[in-house]
């Protein structure tokens, strides 16, 4: 960043014209700094690959292999042996599935209503709401759990999806999406003599659908990862979602293998991957929209 | 108007589409009700015989056969084995406490030495009235298990687990390493001196990517053994009295029965020993010589891939590992086992495992007649078949289990019981969550770091393990 | 706090969405019976998510504080004890510990946790080859896709003393092998990355979004006005994005206030206490040694220092963060 005199641009850029004539520091420098990032941020995932698909007794190589030239599966078989690795990915779809849909629907509604709705209380309560994302989940765990308990829920995976749909922080993003939504719709909506549940219907509602979409996107994101509370709630391992069982392989004493405990990293990493792939672009155009499209 | 009527299609298209999605996830939803409410689960809410055990459903279904045998001798009595994933024994007991604390426990519960003691304080029903009842049936049994196993699940005078599987930490060494440094198999007495000359050998032969002793940071096979072999231990270990109608009806002519008691005691710390510093001292030396590795803390499940590499000369293990090193692609003759170091004593340490009754069960009847099955020899054949523990019978522990994966001298594992009659379980009191973490947070720093550092690190283990054993739980 | 929003009619808008701790213009009609169904329409739609708070939040909140006043083990019936489980929590030396390594770590992994994703977020955000900037922002990202714990699970690999990738490189740049996992320092510092390498990636991408919604012509009489390079960045960019910087620093912090897979899976808090965090504690005290009125007092006291910290940086930001 020395001797620029560009823009900050966020279209997509051109080529600089320049650089034909002569080489543009600022952007080599830049793109080799910004390389030496990338490398550290993707390289141990190669390494972890790459270990995964090797035999124990390889699995230390060095120097480190960042390539799996020659893949072994035998790791890969050894985690489905150990684990049930379908049933997993499906708890871990189903809770995280559900959660997100639940999130983006009501904190759609109480989004709006915060934004555009007008009642007694409204401040204050949004206060709470923003206060009980300060929290932390360990200090609730223990009521949490004997709640679960009264619900004759215990060890179910709805015990892991019905406290994490009232979202905090997906309301508060809603409010905010609500609120950046320009007014005249509405104004033209009342003007018409509509309700307040037609102009959310045929005005708000279509509108919101991106902000919902970043809002399921991150409570996807979270709660597919999420370890503590899965953790603490579910005992038995029909009842086990991703990342407890990934922890599991690791085995009692020392008796797990390296490369074993990896390939179910990397299995684990698949489904995530297939849902980087699809809604990466969604989330970035939501977190950056507006870019002067 | 076109453009009207194709907006109002596109409406239509759009709240056809959303109210598909809305009734797709419903119906999602509700077929996989089951799953939501753990109601597919076998067993769940059933009045079986619920038994729980740490490991994988592939561990649960290994004991398939063993539950069919079990079936067909009691038709009556209905089991179903729930495992229980946990990364270590600690971790497998927070789980038990939590199914307690959701008002679903388990009848049955498979229990290490690490929380002998608190499922005895707390949480289980002893064993003695039923032992005094079938005591005919059970001479068998205790004739053919070591003494010291069984004492280790004796907690004031009540005996509350039979042991199943058992291990020693005895020491393993990489033959390979141990040649290229010149060196012949340790002799059986060999002493804390002569290990450490043999790590020196072992570095001076291959300087780089290997390292001489790998140990780990955790209660067995940490640094208790070499407080053992010290005659010393982090806790002041006494007993209790009682017991002498278990050891008179079944121990009677055993050499080492005036050595037993009503079980262990650990009631006060231990850090501030001489013999403790002197211990650590040791340790520190290996590790400021770089003949041993600092400790990392937790389960270390590089040790396999590391020993199968050659990387690694010698490391405390047990007769579990010896699966583990079969499968990563080991051997019979590229490892064995020695016992371990003598010091002022070759007291060794051990951890062992059987079922114990909850004060919760339901019918403990039925709970006892699984226990005393799965302590016969057909049962515990079906459930060990491969070396991945130590059957607690001495019978079991023979060469057909150990063919073709080694070590050539497996007979180590059964005698460091019978030929050191004193060697002694797990410290692992009451309180065993805080005991281990006060032990494992100091152990890094004692053996890392200078003498005042080890002095530091001895004095607050001292104190954190006095307010570990001031909690009641 | 605009920039997590698409928005049609920026700028100003934005300033509007940052300041929205007040409500923005309602949206709807102004008459008496329009008042009316809007509450009632506004209740019905907070209804799921407040009743689903009161419930799982506020309830277990109020919960826990009258736990802390009780000796508990789930297994026997709770006894009061008033305020011995504080005075215990109080003189406990790993309770104190743990707090202030939780403050140290928040104060270092923020930091560079934001300093990291701003560089690069203003780096990628210039000129440069669209298939290029498509890339970084990917692989930057990619770490947050990762749960904690598998993260945790081969870092811990990587950060082996004596066979680890990472001091097999060090070692090519003659650095003697590094003690990461079994001394103090090494292994704080371990969570430290491992934390920061996870989660750089979200304030990255709030801080594309916050660049993005700087309007050009900023920079453009910026240049004229002779401003190049870093003081370019100093005057434009850094004011104009500290919107993003607050809600992007506020999330962070909260989000490491909390830090728990990454201690429990890489170090289980040691060696001694250097890597234990307040929420381990809580967990430990609650789950290992079922102490549960003391683990909801320690929670209590760190719920209200967190409520604390936040209120000051809301504080702070009144008087640093540039509205346009």
């Amino acid at each position: 960043m020395t001797t620029t005199t560009e823009r900050v641009s966020t279209r997509t850029p051109a080529v600089p014209a320049r650089s034909r004539r002569r080489p543009n520091w600022n952007l080599v420098l830049r793109i080799v700094l910004l390389m030496i990032a990338a490398v550290l941020t993707l390289g141990p995932v190669m390494w972890t690959l790459s270990t995964s698909l090797r035999s124990p007794s390889e699995s230390f190589k060095l120097p480190p292999s960042f390539f799996p030239w020659n893949p072994d599966f035998t790791s890969y078989a050894q985690v489905f042996r150990q684990l049930d690795i379908v049933l997993l990915v499906l708890n871990s779809a189903l809770v995280t599935g559900l959660i997100a849909v639940g999130q983006m629907v009501t904190a759609a509604m109480a989004g709006y209503a915060f934004a555009n709705l007008k009642f007694r209380g409204r401040g204050a309560l949004f206060s709470i709401v923003l206060a009980t994302m300060m929290v932390p989940v360990q200090v609730t765990i223990v009521p949490v759990f004997m709640l679960i308990r009264g619900m004759g829920l215990s060890d179910t995976l709805l015990a892991l999806i019905l406290p994490a749909i009232p979202t905090a922080f997906g309301t508060f993003l809603m409010r905010q999406y609500f609120l950046g939504l320009p007014t005249d719709l509405a104004e033209a909506a009342s003007i018409d003599g509509a309700s307040p549940w037609r102009t959310f219907r045929s005005v708000y509602a279509p509108l919101a659908v991106p902000g919902m979409a970043i809002v399921g996107i991150l409570a996807f994101n979270f709660h597919w990862n999420e370890f503590f509370r899965p953790l603490i709630m579910t005992i038995s391992e029909q009842n086990f979602t991703l990342p407890l069982g990934l922890v599991s392989l690791q085995g009692n004493l020392g008796t797990g293998s390296i490369s074993v405990v990896l390939a179910g990293v990397v299995l684990s990493m698949i489904p995530a991957l297939v849902g980087f792939i699809f809604g990466q672009r969604a989330l970035q155009d939501g977190l950056t929209a507006g870019s002067g499209k | 108007m076109t453009g009207a009527t194709t907006g109002r299609l596109r409406e239509l298209s759009r709240r056809t589409a959303l109210g598909a999605l809305g009734a797709g996830i419903v119906g999602a939803t509700v077929a996989s009700w089951p799953r939501l409410s753990g109601s597919d689960i076998p067993g769940r809410g059933d009045n079986s015989l619920s038994i729980a055990i740490m490991g994988t459903s592939a561990d649960a279904a290994a004991r398939q056969r063993a539950i069919d045998a079990f079936t067909r001798l009691h038709p009556d009595i209905r089991v179903k084995v729930q495992a229980i994933q946990a990364v270590d024994w600690k971790d497998f007991f927070t789980k038990i406490l939590t199914m307690v604390a959701a008002g679903t426990p388990p009848d049955v519960v498979y229990v290490a030495t690490e929380g002998a003691q608190l499922f005895a304080d707390k949480l289980a029903h002893p064993l003695d009235e039923y032992l005094r009842r079938d005591a005919a049936d059970m001479a068998e049994f205790f004739d053919d298990v070591h003494p010291s196993l069984v004492e280790a699940f004796m907690y004031k005078g009540s005996l509350f687990q039979l042991p199943m599987d058992w291990n020693a930490a005895n020491m393993y060494y990489n033959t390979t390493a141990f040649g290229q440094a010149g060196l012949e198999r340790p002799a059986d007495d060999w002493t804390n001196v002569d290990f450490r000359n043999n790590l020196a050998a072992m570095r001076k032969a291959r300087p780089s990517d290997f390292t001489p002793y790998y140990w780990t940071n955790r209660l067995f096979g940490g640094v208790v053994p070499w407080l053992y072999a010290n005659d010393t231990s982090f806790l002041k270990e006494t007993r209790s009295a009682g017991g002498d109608w278990l050891w008179d009806s079944f121990y009677a002519n055993d050499p080492s029965r005036n050595l037993r008691s009503g079980g262990y005691q650990w009631l006060e710390p231990n850090a501030d020993d001489p013999r403790v510093f002197e211990t650590f001292d040791y340790l520190r030396g290996l590790v400021k010589d770089g003949l041993g590795v600092r400790p990392e803390e937790g389960g270390g499940s590089s040790l396999v891939g590391l020993f199968a590499s050659n990387r690694i000369g010698t490391t405390p293990a047990g007769g579990y590992w010896v699966q583990g090193l079969h499968e990563a692609g080991m051997k019979e003759n590229d490892y064995d086992v020695a016992f371990f170091p003598k010091w002022r004593s070759q007291r060794h340490q051990f951890g062992t495992a059987g079922y114990a009754i909850m004060k919760t069960a339901k019918d403990k009847d039925a709970a006892w007649e699984w226990i005393k099955f799965s302590a016969s020899r057909e049962a515990m054949e079906l459930i060990f078949p491969n070396p991945v523990t130590t059957p607690a019978r001495r019978s079991m522990v023979n060469e057909a289990l150990y063919a073709g994966k080694g070590p050539a001298h497996w007979k180590v594992f059964y005698d460091t019981l019978d030929k050191y009659p004193t060697t002694g379980p797990i410290p692992a009191p009451p309180q065993q969550a805080a005991v281990e973490t006060a032990l494992m947070k100091n152990v890094s720093l004692a053996v890392s770091g200078d003498e005042r550092q080890l002095k530091q690190a001895l004095e607050s283990m001292q104190r954190d393990l006095e307010l570990a054993l001031r909690r009641q739980s | 706090m605009s920039t997590t929003i698409p928005r049609r009619d920026r700028p100003k808008q934005a300033a509007k969405a940052v300041k929205a701790v007040k409500p923005g213009t309602p949206a709807t009609s102004q008459t008496a019976s329009g008042r009316h169904s809007q509450r009632w329409l506004a209740w019905i739609f907070l209804a799921p998510t407040i009743l689903g708070m009161g419930l799982f939040t506020l309830v277990p909140i109020a919960a826990s504080v009258v736990l802390a006043f009780f000796r508990w083990d789930i297994i026997s019936a709770p006894t009061f004890v008033g305020f011995d489980n504080f005075a215990e929590v109080v003189q406990d030396p790993t309770v104190r510990v743990s707090f202030l390594n939780t403050i140290a770590f928040v104060i270092v992994a923020v930091a560079l946790q934001l300093g990291l994703a701003l560089a690069l977020a203003v780096m990628v955000q210039e000129k440069m080859p669209a298939w290029l900037r498509t890339f970084f922002r990917s692989a930057f990202f990619f770490p947050l896709i990762l749960s904690a714990a598998s993260v945790s699970i081969f870092m811990r690999y990587l950060f082996n003393e004596q066979f680890g990738v990472v001091n097999w490189f060090l070692s090519l740049a003659g650095i003697p092998a590094v003690p990461w996992l079994t001394t103090p320092g090494g292994s704080a510092a371990v969570v430290i990355l491992v934390y920061v390498w996870q989660n750089f990636g979200f304030s990255f991408l709030l801080f594309i979004g916050g660049l993005a919604s700087i309007p050009m012509e900023t920079y453009e009489a910026a240049s004229l006005d002779g401003a190049t390079g870093w003081r370019k960045h100093v005057y434009v960019t850094l004011p104009l994005l500290s919107p993003t910087t607050l809600l992007a620093s506020v999330m962070a912090i909260i989000s490491a206030l909390q830090v728990f897979d990454q201690p429990y899976v890489l170090t289980r808090g040691g060696p001694g206490d250097s890597t234990r965090t307040a929420v381990m504690v809580i967990f430990e005290s609650a789950f290992q040694r079922l102490e549960f009125g003391e683990a909801s007092a320690i929670g209590v006291i760190l719920t209200l220092i967190i409520m604390a910290i936040t209120a000051a940086q809301f504080r702070l930001s009144k008087r640093f963060v540039f509205y346009q």
